[in-house]
């Protein structure tokens, strides 16, 4: 139980109430005269140079107020990545061009009055193609001879376009060449993962407006409210100051919306028609026009001595990042900085290319980068404890960071630029393990998988996983107290809630620090005309910046009340203490925060108000175990999760019940990328499956049973001693699967998702082999 | 156009609407304010667009408005009594099954259909009744734990007086 | 999505219904019946000019007929998948089948014409349908006529309809030897639990008194351009005891003669296999229902 009078405590949401009553809250409930609707004619190739483009039956269709092509627009090298200025990653997009790069990009876009005139509208624009050789194969892309995508002159930050790299990394500790001498054995593994879709339920979507003072509004399902408003200003040659971005709820995001997608195409049709234009993905659109995680190919080469101690590990990574560069670097590189570290390894090598190819546009995506490497760290991990006859928690818990250490490697590996070496303050994994391997049912389950003789067999299988809690000297929060007559105070963030309960927890930080019930709470957030500035929902940041930037202001306002409230109770101010709505005296004296609201108002004519801003320097890692109990029908190949357990270190939950919500939704997630999740392309480069039909995600009846823990250990650097639980819980699900598979089988698969026929396939040749 | 006119009772009251031949209930509804049905796919996957067709969930984004004539339809917005919440709602909010809330109304609307036919569901039935929404947010399982909660709470309140004075079993 | 649509009829009778079909088709342009609207707003076909809702046309029924039974074409899956006279009937293999149609709410849109007049592949009441001997009763302009099911697919998403209104499917009392008995199975694969299939099965065994096969029925789906019958392996199990020998043989004679298809659902290879499954388990459930000792 949470010692805590807010903070700790399983409230219910702030904003709960009008999600549950289903009022006006998303972006689309909304109205304004004269809106238009807004669509974008995407292209039907992979690869080619538009020749000609004519537009003029198009703008002669009654009710189409605006066509824009390449030649209406400025053309802005630009990134879409939601990131803080400079953004780390190429310059590579445009507005609209005369080069189309994907399935989908854009080729024009239209505001008409209705959504069948825009339709028809895209259909009467005359283009003519040169169509161009798709590059598809990320294993080819930089073969000699192949097409260039990216052959513009002005775009930059593109290691070398002439061969299609994005960017490179190669880091090293120590030297792994003499680590693996000292090896007792080597194991040279190589994985790959898929393409997987946020498929978030509330598609990408705009609404964009010129005010009566000629400010451009933009009201858009976004995570990074201010960097849309930068780029968005970058890309139309506007200023900032003459921009406002508001977010409303959001119906989901996870990465997808980390990233300026639309709004800059939205208001551009806003300026050209001078009318409120919305513009909306539909479904079909969002599985192809949007971003997707980066598909890997990961070589994992790993050299333990024969006690299980782990004295080298080479990890090389190839990613395709699709048409454009948007966390090409960022995300590949928390693939080594964020998963290598797990494991005490004094010489760790990690060398990654990240190519582009002529398909949907990978960006972020809950893990960023991690799901991927956790899979094959941990998959290896799991085998070569195996071929050491050694438990493989005993094998992890042999190796794992621990709690004092240091982690290097994120000082080379900083998002894109120089980093910081992290400290483990707090690392509460071997609880995780502990606790997560009782509530799995360990010891009685595993291993009895491969002995059965049945059609169903059963396994166990565990993986360790960790992340970061916000970016380290990069990502920043600014948070605003004011107080009213009643004694409630308006909270002013840029914090960006997708439905994570930011606005919650950040409201619950607020009143424990102030003294004040959570009702006194008024969090108005992500508007960036009127909360400060917030780099948005990414990172997993906004409990430990966003709620450290909270609890700054919110100290800094509770000084200024003492202060009034010291001339109310005749004392100094350091002697007072603010709880349960009032300001209390050491001799028991009290005044309610109402009084010291209207004293300060209307006595001292003072507005009490008070802000701050917040980062961190380093990136405190939250910590999980992740169980699954598995059944495998040797059959049908299919593979079922009955049981799934997650044991998290998230520092300490300010909300324990939002914290369990994160967890089992990032499972839920990870249950799709280990078993059913994949954007499937043809050999034309086109989504074959842009449809929740053939893109599968986990029902209410395909999800296991869920055990979420939270193992609480108290970070120094977050506030009441958070860290972080939006990410972590995905990136061990699919390794503690496909672990789970092996025990079940013997089978090893180190391709995702893990699909029935494979399942089966290997199972047969098991069969003839035995 | 060939408009014509639909009368259809939705959360009590009697609404006439001028639709086109072609127009899906969705897009009428939303048109006509009833915001809480959400958009989400349009091909009858996610369930987002629910609605309680005379007390059946259907998804709105596949049905012609026309054929919504003379029927009796129940949205989020007709779940509330004023300011008293649904049992449901509530329970959703006590168990944190609301994340985004995008797929609230159409997951309170669809287990609401369940409890009025099952007042006591296992969690099977919970599941099946909720197989039709997709939601990305929570991995189910608060909002499972919050119908089981909200049909015991209702049966509860569904007791006669003297039942529940001796503590009567089910 | 359906702007062009110039009108959209509501009639109340079949003849009605025929009626105006005819006129709109006169008119010129696209046009179809819808009923749920579960397929038809799906494929979205935007060049449709008119559409006639059959919803309103008293064909919402399931009744016993004979010993067998007759259904209204506009009934919903949901009535026969909580029909408790349906559940009973054939071990409940078309009131099972329907219930794994979609989606609750699908299931409450969806009508058991609309999914045969749609002739997906994957349609799941048609594999239980075919294995129960079903046909078909199409009303046109130049009357009735009833088409047994197995002839009534043609091919992917064609018929047998010729521009005619299916208005009910007629099973016949299924040939229960004397002093014999009989059991059905439905089964079905898909990638997650609610799914399009990737195999559908449905199986349905009698034995006489010695406990032969008088005749089996071996029905799938989604594994060729139509649902069909697998009539040699039914063959094979006839005057034999349906053991597991039997059954094995049947099951493998069946995927010997699939050519399905690949594609994102699953390859063909796969499916081949699954069909062999699928056959295998739901002629064992048929057996165990049998009563036989295995």
């Amino acid at each position: 139980m949470s010692q805590h009078r807010v903070v700790g405590r399983r409230v219910r949401k702030v904003d709960g109430t009008k999600l549950v009553t289903g009022r006006t809250a998303f972006t689309d409930d909304f109205e304004m005269p004269g809106m238009l609707i807004g669509k974008i004619l995407g292209s039907p190739h992979a690869h080619a140079r538009i020749t000609r483009i004519d537009t003029r039956r198009a703008k002669a269709l009654p009710g189409v107020h605006a066509v824009l092509t390449y030649q209406d627009v400025p053309r802005v090298p630009h990134t879409t990545a939601g990131q803080g200025w400079p953004e780390p990653s190429p310059y590579d997009t445009y507005l609209l061009d005369s080069k189309v790069r994907f399935v989908g990009d854009r080729v024009a876009a239209v505001a008409a009055e209705s959504r069948a005139i825009a339709e028809e509208a895209l259909r009467r624009i005359d283009v003519e193609y040169e169509v161009l050789p798709a590059v598809l194969d990320m294993e080819h892309a930089m073969d000699p001879g192949v097409a260039v995508i990216h052959d513009e002159p002005d775009s930059s930050h593109i290691l070398d376009p002439s061969r299609n790299l994005v960017g490179e990394i190669h880091k090293e500790l120590g030297s792994v060449e003499e680590g693996f001498r000292q090896a007792d054995l080597i194991l040279e593994r190589e994985y790959r993962t898929p393409r997987q879709q946020h498929a978030m339920l509330e598609p990408h979507i705009a609404i964009a407006w010129l005010d009566a003072d000629d400010r451009l509004v933009i009201r858009t399902s976004t995570q990074i409210p201010f960097h849309v408003r930068r780029q968005v200003a970058m890309i139309l040659q506007i200023p900032v100051g003459r921009i406002r971005v508001v977010k409303p709820r959001i119906g989901g995001g996870f990465g997808g919306k980390q990233e300026q997608v639309i709004d800059d195409i939205c208001a551009a049709l806003a300026l050209a028609t001078r009318r409120p234009v919305k513009l909306e993905y539909t479904r079909h659109e969002e599985f192809f026009m949007a971003r997707t995680r980066h598909p890997q190919i990961l070589k994992l080469r790993m050299g333990v001595r024969k006690d299980g101690t782990i004295v080298a590990h080479h990890m090389q990574v190839l990613a395709a990042t699709g048409a454009y560069g948007s966390h090409a670097t960022t995300v590949q590189g928390n693939t080594g900085s964020k998963v290598l570290p797990l494991y005490r390894v004094p010489n760790l090598k990690f060398d990654c290319r990240i190519v582009y190819l002529n398909t949907p546009q990978a960006g972020a995506f809950r893990g960023y980068g991690c799901p991927q490497g956790f899979f094959a760290q941990e998959s290896l991990v799991d085998e070569i404890a195996h071929e050491l006859k050694m438990d493989p928690i005993e094998f992890r818990l042999r190796n794992a960071i621990r709690k004092g250490d240091v982690d290097e490697l994120s000082a080379q590996l900083g998002e894109g630029r120089r980093g910081l070496p992290r400290v483990m303050r707090s690392c509460g994994l071997p609880q995780c393990l502990e606790q997560g391997a009782a509530a799995i049912g360990w010891k009685e389950k595993r291993g009895k998988g491969r002995r059965s003789a049945g059609r169903i067999r059963r396994g166990v299988g565990v993986a360790c996983s960790m992340q970061g809690s916000g970016i380290a000297g990069v990502d920043f929060a600014g948070a605003f107290f004011k107080l009213n007559e009643d004694g409630s105070f308006n909270l002013q963030v840029g914090a960006t809630d997708l439905g994570t309960g930011s606005d919650t927890v950040l409201a619950q930080i607020a009143a424990e620090t102030l003294g004040v019930s959570l009702d006194k709470i008024i969090i108005y957030s992500s508007d960036t005309d009127f909360t400060p500035f917030d780099v948005g929902a990414y990172a997993s940041s906004t409990t430990i910046i966003s709620g450290g930037a909270v609890k700054k202001a919110a100290e800094k306002t509770r000084d200024q009340v003492c202060c009034f409230a010291a001339k109310l109770l005749e004392t100094s101010p350091e002697e007072l203490t603010c709880r349960d709505d009032r300001v209390f005296a050491p001799d028991g004296k009290s005044v309610s925060m109402s009084e010291v609201a209207l004293f300060a108002l209307y006595k001292e004519k003072t507005q009490l108000m008070e802000g701050a801003s917040h980062f961190n320097t380093d990136s405190p890692p939250p910590f999980c175990a992740t169980f699954a109990e598995v059944e495998v029908d040797t059959e049908t190949g299919q593979v079922s999760v009955p049981h799934l357990v997650t044991a998290v270190d998230l520092g300490v939950a300010i909300n324990p019940m939002q914290a369990e919500g994160q967890a089992e939704g990032a499972v839920a997630q990870g249950l799709g990328y280990a078993l059913a999740e994949e954007l499937v392309l043809d050999d034309a480069g086109r989504v074959v499956n842009a449809n929740f039909c053939d893109y599968k995600i986990f029902t209410a009846k395909d999800m296991p049973r869920l055990t979420t823990i939270l193992v609480e250990t108290e970070e120094p650097l977050g506030p009441y001693g958070a860290k972080s639980i939006a990410e972590v819980p995905i990136n061990g699900v699919a390794p503690a699967v496909a672990n789970a598979v092996f025990d079940a089988t013997g089978i090893r698969f180190r391709t995702l998702p893990i699909r029935p026929d494979a399942v089966l396939k290997a199972l047969r040749e098991q069969r003839a082999a035995t | 156009m060939n408009e014509r006119e639909i009368h259809v009772t939705v959360n009590g009251d009697t609404r006439s609407w001028s639709v086109a031949p072609g127009e899906l209930l969705l897009d009428v509804l939303r048109r006509e304010a009833y915001w809480g049905v959400k958009r989400g796919c349009e091909t009858g996957e996610c369930g987002a667009c629910a609605v309680l067709l005379d007390g059946q969930p259907v998804n709105s984004c596949l049905m012609f408005a026309a054929q919504a004539d003379g029927r009796r339809l129940l949205t989020i917005e007709g779940v509330a009594h004023g300011d008293r919440l649904d049992p449901l709602q509530e329970a959703f909010l006590d168990h944190g099954a609301v994340q985004c809330g995008y797929c609230t109304p159409a997951m309170v609307l669809c287990t609401r259909a369940l409890l009025e036919r099952r007042a006591d569901p296992t969690e099977d039935e919970v599941r099946e009744a909720l197989s039709g929404v997709l939601c990305r947010c929570t991995g189910y399982r608060k909002p499972v734990e919050a119908v089981l909660a909200a049909a015991k709470t209702r049966s509860a309140a569904a007791k006669p007086k003297s039942a529940r004075r001796k503590g009567a079993a089910r | 999505m359906f702007d062009q649509l110039r009108a959209f009829h509501r009639p109340t009778t079949i003849a009605q219904a025929l009626r105006v079909f005819r006129t709109e088709r006169r008119r010129g342009g696209r046009g179809a019946f819808v009923a749920g609207g579960t397929d038809v707003v799906v494929v979205g076909d935007r060049r449709l000019r008119y559409l006639v809702d059959v919803t309103n046309l008293p064909l919402r029924y399931i009744r016993r007929r004979g010993g067998g039974w007759a259904i209204g074409a506009t009934s919903r899956m949901a009535d026969l998948e909580h029909s408790a006279q349906l559940r009973r009937f054939a071990d409940g293999a078309l009131a099972e089948a329907a219930g794994t149609c979609g989606s609750p709410q699908i299931r409450n849109m969806a009508t058991i014409g609309g999914n045969l007049a749609n002739a997906s592949p994957a349609c799941d009441t048609a594999p239980p349908l075919l294995a129960l001997d079903a046909s078909v009763v199409v009303a046109g302009p130049a009357g009735r006529r009833t088409v047994p099911l197995d002839r009534f697919f043609r091919g992917v998403n064609r018929t047998a309809l010729d521009g005619g209104l299916l208005i009910e499917i007629l099973i016949p009392a299924p040939p229960i030897p004397r002093r014999g008995r009989a059991a059905w199975s439905f089964q079905k694969l898909g990638r997650l639990k609610s799914d399009i299939a990737v195999v559908n099965a449905a199986t349905g065994v009698a034995v006489d008194q010695s406990g032969r096969c008088a005749w089996a029925r071996i029905a799938l789906g989604a594994v060729a351009p139509t649902p069909l019958r697998a009539r040699r392996a039914e063959a094979l199990l006839v005057g034999r005891v349906p053991d597991r020998a039997a059954i094995a043989e049947a099951a493998a004679r069946v995927a010997a003669e699939l050519k399905p298809v690949s594609d994102v659902r699953g390859t063909a290879d796969y499916r081949r296999e699954m069909s062999r499954v699928l056959v295998a388990r739901a002629l064992e459930e048929c057996a165990g229902r049998l009563g036989r000792s295995s």
